[in-house]
């Protein structure tokens, strides 16, 4: 069964097509293991898909008369997972600058939106999509305000049919005082300053970032005001940033260092901002202070330490103390081409201690919880939409295959490029 | 430039090392677990290892701990052999490419050696015992490079895998033609994957000439004429070059695309010379056969693409298709992150293709061994091999497993129980 792999999921996915469902007509997947990540796991039950929607879920639930049946028996069926923090839709190849549209000229871009820049027709979103990956944050990156980020879901050929929910947050690279990274400079000689100087000049280009950022917050919150009153000229940064201001968006910082993670926590209490901090390779080192703060954490797993007197499962660990500080997180690819391995971040962390049902709500309902769309997405519960899949065991284990997708409602191709390219060459002799 | 002694020597001493730290010659048990052997045995079930002077002594389930032995208790646990990453750049002191030339073949990894890098503690704790460490990609034809174990803790010269065969970079395509970075204001050839074939032809014409020079001078020398005739001057390039068109040095080429990798088959078989991994080879699959039939081995990544245009026609299938095919397949790393979790890139390898579980296995032990010239060594756990090993809490592919315990040559080198204290 494990081995199924490529030519049965695609057998499956064909016979599913024949039953045709649709997202207006009823599909039921039934006697299978169903992990609803909200609720308890139901080791044998069925799943009820109409009109987009899950209409039923349970061990008595019955497939209704004249639905689609997908036989479930020796299958599990999980909600669709949700990668908190990726390029998705907006960039295919990295070195192809033609290509990428991750991140905007300057310093300052509250007002490049993700969503005006989704490709529908990446070859990225159905590799994600096949394995499991319903829904994922796009978000621009770089500069100090990279942008606002878009939830996508993994189905539909344009811009507007992706995006579930937009703007979900505001981002924004913590400065770290360090010069932005230049190739040019490696081949220049180095300043001859000495570390003391050097930690000095950094602090001082942090605290010069900082206040301009601050200044432009309190600009934005004036602006927002002087819009409301009628006499604001346009200015469309201050515009996207009125909001944040507000603290009616989330803004996401980027922070990876102890320091930088309690900075950005000040910062934010400073400004009176709802704050998520994304990357947080050293977040175990300030539990407390996120936990205190009600911060939430976009956690990336596969990772090196930072620092080379750090226990070597430094980043692995991460998430499980984390949850032992009870502070909210979601794990996140950080990644595009490799958001299909979602899952196995989650496995990772699961490895060094975070129980394996926190490990797979954090790839589900807790990223739905954190950008506000668990009343639609993350868990398997009726009313919610039909975002989910069928997997031949725990998805979790780099062995096990995914036989069916759906997006609200709707089957999914598994078809990717790299299945297309599998049955091209597979036989050539 | 000055030159090592010979490898043979330096292995010697490091056993006596190893003896200092852990008694080597008192011999070690790791009983009870199940030991995926990757060798004739199979799977054995609640077998045991016995280890001595740093060899794998004896293998089996009626096999009892020796009397005076250490005994790992690995109940419940997973036992194989260590992982080895096949393209790596771990403890390289600074610089990974000597980018000044399109070809130096005379640098040496072995020379610039950091045994203090931390991340050979790290994959030690991913369960890798054996690491390739190549020069980088920047020239058709790079440096050579150095075939590690993970002796942390240890110099420079111990880590050096005693009786490895010596290899070679070569490079392919966007990199050495350098499409995606440029160093201001230096330009260098090539520019065209046309020109990356012909610095490789003219270094290879220059090799054979360079050969054919110290063959008569040879011949004159030996021979019994009153004139004693000069030698000719030395070239440690094509000293290199020579060596590797005598099939004395692994080449270990970095590639892509299907047609630089057929381009470079040509090649090598037009001067006589073989090919014995190519490394990245993301579409090795459209030429799998081709690969097969020249007797390379592939290293690739299980799942990586679309990083460049290079890699845009990568598939995961890529493993399956050119073990399929009957190519020596391995999954390499090409980072000190990735190399921590290798046992799931070769998980991977079942998912993707319907690879058998032992035959993904091997693609992260023994098929990597073969490719480095080292498999009568390492690779799989076999009487008579070194007690490279490693132990895991959970079958190596299952979604709950890590590393408790990693040993070269017998000695326990991360231990997960005792890793605050020891670090």
């Amino acid at each position: 069964m494990r081995r199924a792999g490529l030519p049965l999921a695609l057998a499956l996915l064909a016979g599913a097509g024949a039953g045709a469902s649709s997202a207006a007509e009823t599909t039921a997947i039934t006697g299978a293991r169903i992990v609803t990540v909200s609720g308890p796991v139901i080791e044998k039950g069925t799943i009820v898909i109409s009109g987009g929607k899950i209409a039923a879920v349970g061990a008595d639930v019955t497939a209704p008369p004249g639905a689609a049946v997908i036989d479930g028996a020796g299958r599990t069926v999980y909600p669709g997972l949700i990668d908190g923090l990726t390029t998705l839709g907006l960039t295919e190849i990295g070195s192809v600058s033609g290509s990428v549209d991750v991140a905007e000229i300057g310093e300052v871009n509250p007002h490049a939106k993700a969503w005006i820049a989704l490709n529908p027709h990446s070859a990225l979103l159905p590799v994600a999509r096949a394995n499991g990956v319903t829904a994922a944050l796009a978000a621009p990156t770089g500069g100090l305000v990279s942008g606002q980020s878009a939830l996508i879901r993994m189905a539909g050929s344009t811009p507007d049919a992706l995006t579930v929910k937009a703007p979900v947050a505001m981002h924004v690279v913590y400065p770290t005082g360090r010069p932005p990274f230049e190739l040019a400079r490696l081949f220049e000689e180095p300043e001859l300053k000495t570390f003391e100087e050097r930690q000095k000049d950094k602090k001082k280009n942090r605290e010069k970032e900082l206040r301009r950022l601050g200044n432009l917050l309190q600009e934005a919150r004036a602006y927002g005001e002087a819009l409301r009153a009628g006499g604001a000229k346009p200015d469309l940064p201050l515009q996207s940033l009125a909001p944040v201001a507000r603290g009616e968006v989330p803004v996401v910082v980027r922070a990876d260092a102890e320091d930088d993670i309690r900075g950005a926590v000040a910062f934010a209490e400073e400004h009176a901002l709802k704050l998520i901090v994304a990357g947080a390779l050293e977040a175990w080192r300030c539990a407390d202070l996120l936990k205190q703060r009600d911060v939430a954490v976009l956690l990336s797993v596969d990772r090196l330490p930072r620092r080379e007197s750090d226990r070597y499962d430094a980043a692995y660990a991460n998430a499980a103390r984390l949850h032992a500080a009870g502070v909210r997180f979601a794990i996140v690819s950080d990644d595009a081409s490799q958001s299909r391995n979602l899952p196995y971040e989650a496995a990772m962390a699961r490895a060094h201690g975070l129980p394996a049902e926190i490990a797979l709500r954090a790839i589900t309902l807790s990223p739905a919880e954190i950008f506000g769309v668990a009343d639609r997405m993350g868990s398997l519960a009726p009313g919610k939409d039909a975002n989910l899949f069928v997997a031949t065991g725990d998805i979790m284990d780099h062995r096990v295959s995914v036989t069916h997708v759906f997006v609200d409602g709707a089957p999914q191709s598994l078809e990717t490029r790299h299945t297309r390219l599998y049955d091209q060459f597979k036989d050539r002799r | 430039m000055t030159r090592r002694p010979p490898a043979g020597s330096v292995g010697a001493a490091v056993l006596v090392l190893a003896a200092a730290v852990q008694a080597a010659e008192e011999p070690v048990a790791i009983v009870g677990g199940t030991i995926l052997t990757v060798g004739p045995q199979g799977t054995i079930e609640k077998g045991t290892v016995v280890i001595r002077d740093g060899k794998i002594a004896a293998v089996g389930k009626d096999v009892t701990a020796p009397a005076g032995a250490t005994v790992i208790d690995a109940g419940g646990r997973y036992v194989i052999p260590g992982i080895i990453d096949a393209h790596s750049h771990t403890a390289i002191e600074a610089g990974v490419n000597e980018c000044s030339d399109a070809v130096t073949a005379e640098v040496r990894i072995a020379d610039v050696i950091d045994h203090r890098d931390v991340n050979i503690h790290r994959e030690l704790a991913g369960g890798v015992t054996t690491v390739n460490v190549l020069h980088g990609s920047c020239n058709a034809i790079g440096g050579q490079n150095a075939v590690l174990k993970l002796r942390w803790g240890k110099g420079p010269d111990d880590l050096v895998f005693e009786q490895a065969p010596r290899g070679i970079k070569f490079a392919l395509g966007e990199n050495p033609k350098r499409s995606n970075f440029t160093v201001p204001g230096v330009r260098r050839y090539p520019a065209t994957r046309m020109g990356v074939e012909a610095v490789i032809r003219e270094a290879f014409e220059e090799a054979r000439a360079y050969e054919r020079e110290w063959d008569a001078y040879g011949a004159k020398a030996g021979s019994a004429a009153a004139e004693r005739p000069l030698p000719p001057r030395r070239n440690l390039r094509l000293e290199a070059l020579r060596d590797v068109l005598d099939g004395k040095v692994l080449v270990h080429a970095h590639c892509y695309r299907a047609d630089e990798i057929l381009m470079l088959i040509r090649l090598a078989e037009e001067f006589g010379f073989k090919i014995r991994t190519f490394q990245h080879v993301l579409e090795g699959y459209k030429v799998a056969a081709e690969i097969a039939r020249h007797g390379a081995g592939a290293s690739t990544f299980s799942d990586w693409w679309a990083y460049k245009l290079e890699a845009f026609d990568a598939t995961p299938y890529n493993a399956a298709i050119m073990a399929a095919h009957g190519v020596t397949v391995s999954l390499n790393s090409d980072s000190d992150e990735l190399a921590r979790r290798l046992y799931w890139e070769a998980a991977k390898a079942v998912k993707y293709g319907g690879v058998s579980e032992t035959e993904a296995l091997k693609m992260v032990t023994l098929n990597p061994a073969w490719q480095l010239g080292i498999d009568g060594r390492v690779g799989s756990i076999e009487v008579g091999k070194d007690a490279d090993i490693a132990i895991f809490s959970a079958h190596p592919f299952a979604p709950d497993a890590r590393v408790e315990a990693t040993l070269v040559d017998g000695v326990v080198y991360f231990d997960r129980a005792r890793d605050g204290s020891a670090r």
